[in-house]
């Protein structure tokens, strides 16, 4: 059972190479590993619920020499996200990249980023994790340039140095681990780390290093022109899935294998910056001129909510409050990526079909092409936090958690936020609708809006209304 | 060499490190600072040999200085000629001139004080007690690792995972550079003195190469100070004037450039549906398997970093690449006939 | 402690600091290139004074072995850099 944590790395990597060799059938390549993938994924958070969490040894040498995968219930629950993200937005990509030429130079490349994001959930290691990073930042910036033209290259380049930039940082933090404690497991760090000059510089390089590959305010500057610029199937990822990683291990870091190393002070720091993300990207969605980037802002703006949570964990003590908490992040997570994923897939339909992306040009959207504003609509919910979505949950979990622990600031800020992503969710939709009469047909094209519309079905209803195995599976974990 | 004259050495190489490295940054001229940068990697080479890292001494001098200089030469090629004096503390930011002063003061101390804090920390961990760390785990399993040297036993069985992702974004980073579109023009045929040197370098970094391949089991060296020598012959062999430089066709190419990734996870897997762990040799065979997942690194590393030097897509067999009017020198061969230096891919 | 030890490490926070601030401030981005790489050699230095045990025990494998995947993750993200911008030239060149 614990295999499947390898094959979970194994599977696409060996269909990017299959990809790369083959590509007269890589098609079908991709949908094959994309399925096992998916499938080991579902495998694994099975397993997971069950057992609780799994270590795989590679090589079979002891953690510390050698390299330790491990998954539990947060990591599980996330690689099936990546999984369900993947899938539909693969599908997506065939219509897209319509000829197969640009085909053959994206699959390889897609396939790669799936395996950085799953090799990376899947570390148990330090300095593995610092390749997983390299990994998935040379995959999304080679993505997010395949777009051409002169705005996704600019933006491209400056993507990859911010990332080089982070991940030395990152790097930096590692190296002082190592000097000071003699090993990279995470495990064995979270027993033996003390609260410290040497935990507490490392973790601050380290983090420094995440929050720029996460996008958190003031570090976000790089993200809205790459993911408006991106190719629409590589912006539903690198929204959803790469700023997420990201995140996760900022996560994972700081409740887990730093936790007593972690102070109010730099909890509440991390709640400031979330805090402005979310003040800053709203408004700056709100004011977008093009879908992709009020997209793009708008993940600056979720981003926020999920770093939100830090001061109030710090403040709860270990408890059932506490893992309300964690499960309401964790929500908030899933929700943000199914629903980000399907809006940039639907952006992408309307994009095709009306050769633009402008709000204040989207006339008669609705009735052009139905499924795909529906499709945009139940994101927008998901965004805004409407129940019954997945958001909805999160968002009363912080809003509780922050009332329960006397820090009013958050909940204010979780209102305020919420308000202006109904403002900026309802304008487009307003803009979406024109004077024509109304279609017979509700979808325009299956293949193509099918994805989106799953995805954001995903977020809207389906995560809020079967929320709660979340909690149990992540009991076993943090 | 006593301890005196050895600290009074490392005083004089650590401050030519970071004189050419202050020099290479903040040089008013790119080219300057690209060749000052070289410089600081031979320099750099010397210094890990000193910390006695022989292994990685080999990979700076290979990789570090001389691939990295080459890639960073070939894309001055293409800027235009800047003599920009002054433009030595250029900031990205537009604004008054008084708010640029201001950034940079702050950015100097910002970072002024990151060193402190790191070196405090360092200096206040070197104080306590000396730790072992891992060195004690490397060498009571070195014997069943299957090589004798600890860094390869690290880099192909301890932490061969970690191995086997780096090749697999040197991958990405390749199929990146491909899917921007062809690669750089070829170099103009070489003029007598540098072909006859060419002609006499390329198999001895070939010799070599392979040579690095396989004393890397039982002292420095191994697949990646190997495939950065071959891919230096490549490139040694490209800035004479040769175009396709005996890398194979399209699709053998992309089967090269697989070939490290997807040996080595064959061979994890093979391990893997065998019942053994991902990845964990028997002892009996680990020093065959290594060898082998090297060889094929080996390749895979010198083809992908040749593709890198090269920028891009190769022309089609014989033909020269057309470029954009932005290279300075205009350096398409004409009718150039594909030189078959096939001796490069046979490797060991 | 040896002494050795400490001026390879703090050279290496030295050297750090340097690549960082002339990759946040130089505006020319085969600059800003080569001082990420030299973050890079600034990080591998310290690391690798981590490593050094003196001049009679054997060195600790291990960093050794991280500096040297450092070594050619870098080089990668320095072609993929390098061949962006070529490609951003170009794109200049056909307005």
């Amino acid at each position: 059972m614990s295999d499947t944590l390898i094959w979970l790395v194994a599977i696409p990597l060996a269909g990017a190479l299959t990809t790369l060799l083959l590509p007269r059938i890589a098609d079908a390549v991709v949908m094959a590993a994309g399925l096992a993938t998916a499938i080991a994924a579902g495998t694994l958070l099975y397993g997971v619920g069950t057992q609780g969490a799994m270590i795989y040894e590679i090589g079979g040498w002891s953690a510390g020499l050698g390299i330790a995968l491990r998954a539990d219930g947060l990591s599980a629950l996330l690689l099936m996200m990546i999984a369900l993200v993947m899938l539909p937005a693969s599908v997506y990509s065939r219509t897209y990249f319509s000829k197969a030429a640009e085909r053959a130079r994206f699959w390889p490349l897609w396939l790669l980023l799936w395996t950085a994001l799953n090799a990376l959930l899947l570390s148990g290691d330090l300095f593995n994790l610092y390749v997983t990073l390299e990994l998935l930042g040379l995959g999304a910036v080679a993505l997010a340039a395949l777009g051409g033209g002169r705005a996704a290259v600019e933006a491209a380049l400056r993507y990859l140095l911010v990332g080089l930039l982070g991940s030395m940082m990152f790097l930096a933090g590692v190296s002082l681990i190592y000097a000071g404690y003699g090993t990279l497991d995470m495990t064995a760090l979270a027993r033996i780390v003390e609260p410290g000059p040497v935990a507490g510089t490392a973790l601050a390089m380290m983090t420094a290093g995440l929050l720029l590959k996460s996008a958190l305010f003031p570090l976000h500057f790089w993200l809205p022109p790459a993911h408006g610029s991106a190719p629409a199937p590589v912006s539903a990822v690198l929204s959803a899935l790469v700023v997420k990683a990201a995140f996760y291990l900022v996560l994972r870091l700081w409740l887990e294998v730093f936790a007593d190393a972690v102070t109010p002070a730099a909890a509440n720091l991390l709640g400031v910056l979330g805090a402005g993300a979310v003040l800053w990207g709203s408004w700056r969605a709100l004011r977008a001129e093009r879908l992709k980037l009020l997209a793009a802002y708008s993940t600056v703006a979720q981003l926020g909510y999920l770093f939100l949570f830090f001061p109030l964990l710090q403040a709860l003590p270990p408890g059932p409050a506490r893992e309300l908490a964690v499960g309401g992040l964790v929500l908030l997570a899933l929700t943000h990526g199914f629903a980000k994923a399907g809006l940039f897939l639907a952006i992408g339909i309307v994009q095709h079909h009306s050769g633009h992306d402008t709000i204040r040009e989207l006339d008669g959207t609705a009735q052009r092409l139905p499924a795909t504003t529906f499709a945009m609509a139940l994101g927008g919910v998901a965004l805004i936090g409407l129940p019954p979505s997945g958001a909805f949950l999160g968002k009363w979990q912080l809003l509780a958690g922050a009332v329960a622990t006397g820090q009013w600031l958050w909940a204010a800020v979780t209102l305020i936020g919420s308000l202006l992503a109904a403002a900026y969710i309802f304008r487009v939709l307003g803009h979406a609708f024109g004077h024509q009469a109304y279609p017979n047909r509700a979808v325009t094209v299956a293949s193509e809006e099918w994805p989106a519309l799953l995805l954001t079905t995903m977020a809207a209803v389906v995560l809020g209304l079967a929320g709660a195995p979340v909690w149990r599976l992540l009991e076993n974990g943090l | 060499m006593n301890p005196v004259s050895l600290q009074l050495f490392d005083v004089l190489l650590l401050l030519s490190i970071v004189g050419l490295a202050w020099a290479s940054l903040a040089s008013p001229d790119d080219r300057r600072s690209v060749i000052l940068f070289m410089a600081l990697g031979l320099l750099l080479a010397l210094a890990w040999g000193r910390l006695l890292a022989p292994d990685v001494a080999l990979a700076e001098a290979a990789i570090g200085a001389g691939l990295s200089g080459a890639l960073l030469l070939a894309a001055l090629r293409e800027q235009p000629r800047r003599e920009a004096p002054g433009a030595t503390e250029a900031v990205a930011k537009r604004g008054s001139s008084r708010l640029q002063a201001m950034t940079q003061w702050v950015v100097t101390l910002l970072c002024a004080g990151l060193a402190g804090i790191l070196g405090w920390v360092l200096m206040h961990i070197f104080a306590g007690t000396p730790l072992d760390r891992l060195t004690q785990a490397v060498s009571a399993n070195l014997g069943v690792s299957g090589v004798s040297n600890p860094v390869t036993a690290v880099l192909l069985n301890f932490r061969g995972y970690d191995t086997l992702l780096e090749l697999a974004v040197l991958l990405t980073a390749v199929l990146g550079i491909l899917a921007l579109g062809p690669g750089r023009a070829g170099y103009q045929p070489a003029g007598p003195i540098f072909d006859a040197l060419a002609r006499s370098l390329a198999p001895l970094l070939i010799l070599v190469s392979a040579y690095l391949l396989w004393v890397g089991a039982h002292a420095p060296g191994g697949a990646f100070q190997a495939g950065a020598t071959l891919a230096a012959a490549g490139v040694v062999l490209r800035l004479a004037g040769r175009q396709r430089i005996g890398l194979p066709p399209e699709g053998a190419l992309r089967l090269v450039m697989t070939a490290g990734v997807g040996l080595f996870l064959a061979v994890g897997l093979s391990l893997l549906l065998m019942g053994r762990p991902f990845l964990g040799y028997p002892p009996a065979w680990a020093g065959a398997l290594i060898l082998v997942i090297e060889s094929a690194a080996m390749l895979s590393i010198a083809a992908t970093l040749v593709l890198a030097f090269i920028g891009g897509r190769l022309p089609a067999h014989g033909i020269p690449a057309a470029e954009p009017a932005t290279t300075r020198r205009e350096a398409i061969t004409t009718a150039a006939a594909p030189e078959r230096g096939g001796e490069e891919e046979s490797g060991c | 402690m040896l002494t050795a030890q400490l001026l390879y490490a703090l050279t290496g926070c030295l050297i750090m600091a340097l690549g960082l601030r002339t990759a946040l401030l130089h505006a020319s981005l085969l600059r800003r290139v080569v001082a990420i790489n030299v973050m890079g050699t600034g990080v591998f230095m310290i690391l690798l004074a981590i490593a050094y045990r003196g001049p009679e025990l054997a060195p600790d494998p291990v960093p050794h072995a991280l500096v040297l995947t450092g070594i050619v993750v870098a080089v990668s993200a320095t072609a993929l850099a390098l061949a962006l911008a070529r490609r951003l030239n170009a794109e200049h060149a056909d307005e």
